[in-house]
């Protein structure tokens, strides 16, 4: 038992709540008709209001040593990732807020950088959003082969380039993108540069149609001679000394993985329930196959429920300050194929049931897909570890 | 007090466990299995460190720290051997049966007569649909063992003096040595039903006890695995640097690693008294055990030829991995507990059935 406090709890159930009355529509909806739901639907300026969701996450009462300085709360995120996610996860990824950019900001940027990209949230009459873009056409898993390149020119950066797979990008106030110097450069050639929203060269080229997880939009993005001011580079020229720059980016998966894992133990959850419901309604009193039903409930907790703990543990560990390299990538390894399997499962439970459009469970069985995929896949996680443990080498 | 934080207090505890584990019980593993016993001091370093009273309330004249911190220190120790753990520790195992025993002065003096060594006590648990007298198939135990402790659903039963306990080896912990009986001649002490869904808590106990010593069992394999792994060279490279091994290794770890957190959870549920904390703790267990199983199983595979030799420890992990997996009912049992309360459990962090 995770021992939370009063507005832990309450956090978790006002996101139950949202959940319930709109996150859930939302994303059937969604699914639907393909189109993830409007930058300007009411329930996105209700999680903004004052007090709301996004405020939460981004607590300047609990900045270190009393600094003014925002700070992102990743063990909250933790938190409504995986109660958003038991709801939708593709609506729970399109919550307002800095998002993945927010990740970016606290592992790279300075105080001053961090005020200033995070004070946008403070407004409350209208949803903001944040985005990250690494992923390229030709670099997924392996970010250190990024090709979009920056270079400086008098007191601007120009960027040069195109991105995929940037989730919420389009309706985002400003974009963290990821370019290089020089690809020879390898990782000492990365930087993070804040990109704002209507930057000149900065495009939108499509948004995707994917599989599942369909409430959030997945944009691809030009960027031909974007110019950006020598201020939004994160972290200033200093922190790209010596390979500052690649763990920037490193640091911003660390804290991010954790959270993409809960929200599979979120969606894990949701399975759970409608093969309980199922059971509970359908299944014979007795007999072998409630039994078996029974034993398969079990199985799916136990992995939910480990699933969980490591999620937790390694977003305790990013909210306390402490390296978690090794526990982000222990969460993303092992939350997603047990999710995987835990859906799999309540879809054997319900059988030809649970596979028809009108069930949520065929949906779930789209949308978690991409747990496994997002973030660094199961295979990327396991060379992170296996580096971390017993120095895998990087040609190996 | 949680999964994810240990006090000082803890801190300590483990580390002083991790290095008598290191120094002592690890060098002298093989020695003390082949001998069928720890050495006296291994005995009295191990009780030192408060093995038999960590669980032991203090009205029973333990030291009252709670499963937490026996589940670590269990941890610790296994970690450099497992073999005499089982037979030393009492109450140990049968900690559950003590604390649910209704007759707390009965149950206190069987618990006393363990932690000093002048009457061991052993669980015994019965499927509650099988009919017919118990059956003492095997246990570690080292003699003078008195007690025998039955659970079967929520019924609860103690057994006083089985006529014939018969030494009788098994796969593995030749170091506690092991006991059969048909447990003929006994007299039955006390039979008591308790409260719906008690006897679980009687049982978890005892597999968070297995949980916990397959989880120092488990981390023993991998550290060994990938010590041996990064040294030996084949094809070219270490054997851990070939992707498939080195995913696999990466894996295990993971489970090692979700493991601790969960005994560690399961732990802190029986200490709050959580209702749901028996299924929890079992949870942890299954988990637990089915991790060693499969790092233990890789500790061998890994290691080719070599893990098969006793020259090396892995397949003494190997059989006490499974072994764990078989007492007081073995993973079955305790998944068929769990799937009698698969309908209506509580969930453990803070979901407490809000979307039914």
């Amino acid at each position: 038992m995770i021992p939370l406090d009063a507005p832990s709890r309450a956090l978790v159930e006002e996101v139950r709540a949202l959940g319930r009355q709109y996150m859930r529509p939302m994303g059937l909806e969604s699914d639907r008709t393909g189109d993830p739901p409007p930058a300007d639907h009411p329930f996105y300026l209700l999680c903004s209001r004052q007090g709301g969701l996004v405020s939460r996450t981004i607590d300047p009462e609990a900045a270190p040593d009393g600094a003014e300085v925002p700070q992102w709360q990743p063990f909250r995120a933790a938190l409504i990732a995986e109660e958003s996610a038991y709801w939708d996860r593709g609506v729970a990824l399109s919550l307002p807020g800095p998002g993945l950019g927010g990740s970016a900001l606290r592992s790279t940027a300075t105080p001053e950088q961090s005020a200033r990209f995070l004070a946008p949230f403070a407004d409350h009459g209208r949803a903001h959003w944040a985005a990250m873009a690494m992923t390229e056409p030709g670099a997924g898993s392996d970010v250190a082969r990024i090709q979009t390149r920056v270079r400086k020119e008098g007191r601007e950066w120009v960027l040069s380039g195109s991105k995929m797979f940037c989730s919420n990008g389009a309706r985002s106030d400003w974009v963290v993108v990821w370019a290089t110097v020089d690809p020879a450069l390898g990782r000492a050639g990365h930087r993070a540069l804040v990109v704002e929203a209507g930057t000149p060269g900065f495009d939108l080229l499509k948004i995707e149609h994917k599989m599942g997880s369909r409430g959030y939009e997945t944009a691809s993005f030009a960027l031909d001679d974007v110019r950006v001011p020598e201020e939004n580079l994160l972290g200033g020229e200093s922190f790209y000394e010596s390979r500052q720059g690649f763990r920037g980016a490193m640091a911003t998966f660390n804290m991010a993985r954790p959270i993409h894992a809960a929200q599979g133990v979120g969606m894990g959850r949701a399975a759970l329930d409608h093969a309980l419901a199922f059971v509970r309604a359908e299944y014979p009193a007795h007999g072998r196959r409630r039994q078996r039903a029974l034993e398969r409930l079990a199985d799916m907790r136990r992995e939910l429920h480990t699933a969980r703990l490591i999620c937790l543990h390694a977003a305790w560990l990013a909210r306390h300050g402490v390296t978690n390299a090794l526990e982000a990538s222990y969460a993303k390894l092992f939350a997603p194929p047990a999710v995987f399997r835990v859906v799999s499962a309540a879809l054997d439970i319900l059988g030809e049931a649970g596979v028809r459009n009108d069930a949520l469970l065929e949906k779930l069985y789209r949308d978690v897909k991409i747990l496994d995929i997002g973030e660094g896949t199961q295979q990327v996680q396991r060379v992170v570890v296996a580096r971390q443990l017993f120095g895998f080498p990087r040609d190996a | 007090m949680d999964a994810f934080t240990l006090s000082e207090v803890l801190e300590d505890l483990a580390a002083a466990g991790d290095r008598f584990a290191q120094n002592e019980l690890a060098p002298g593993a093989r020695a003390a299995e082949t001998g069928g016993a720890w050495p006296v001091r291994h005995d009295e370093v191990a009780r030192g460190l408060g093995l038999c009273d960590l669980d032991v309330p203090e009205s029973l004249g333990g030291a009252g720290a709670g499963a937490l911190a026996k589940v670590v220190l269990l941890e610790s120790l296994a970690h450099g051997d497992a073999g005499g753990l089982p037979a030393l520790d009492q109450p140990g195992p049968t900690v559950g049966a003590v604390l649910a025993c209704p007759d707390q002065p009965l149950a206190g003096r069987v618990a006393a007569g363990g932690r000093s060594g002048e009457a061991g006590a052993v669980l015994v648990v019965c499927d509650p649909e099988t009919h017919g007298a118990p059956r003492l198939e095997w246990a570690p135990a080292r003699p003078p063992c008195r007690w025998v402790w039955v659970t079967a659903g929520d019924g609860l039963a103690l057994f006083d003096g089985p006529d014939e306990l018969a030494p009788t080896q098994a796969l593995a912990f030749a170091a506690s040595g092991g006991v059969s009986s048909a447990l003929e001649g006994c007299r039955e002490v006390g039979r008591w039903e308790l409260a719906p869904l008690s006897g679980h808590a009687v049982r978890a106990r005892a597999r968070l006890w297995a949980g916990a010593v397959a989880l120092g069992i488990a981390q023993a394999a991998l550290d060994a695995t990938i010590a041996y792994t990064t040294e030996r060279i084949v094809f070219g490279k270490p054997v851990a640097h070939h992707q498939g091994n080195a995913f696999e290794l990466a894996a295990l770890a993971t489970a090692v690693h979700g493991a601790r957190l969960a005994l560690r959870d399961g732990a802190c549920d029986l200490d709050a008294g959580a209702p749901a904390a028996p299924y929890w703790a079992t949870q942890a267990a299954v988990f637990a055990l089915d991790a060693a199983v499969a790092t233990t199983d890789a500790g061998i595979q890994l290691l080719g030829g070599h893990g098969f030799l006793v020259d090396h420890l892995a397949e003494k992990r190997f059989r006490e991995a499974r072994m764990l997996g078989l007492l007081w009912g073995g993973r079955d049992a305790a998944v068929a507990d769990l799937a009698a309360e698969s309908l209506d459990v509580d969930e453990a962090v803070f979901v407490q059935g809000a979307h039914r």
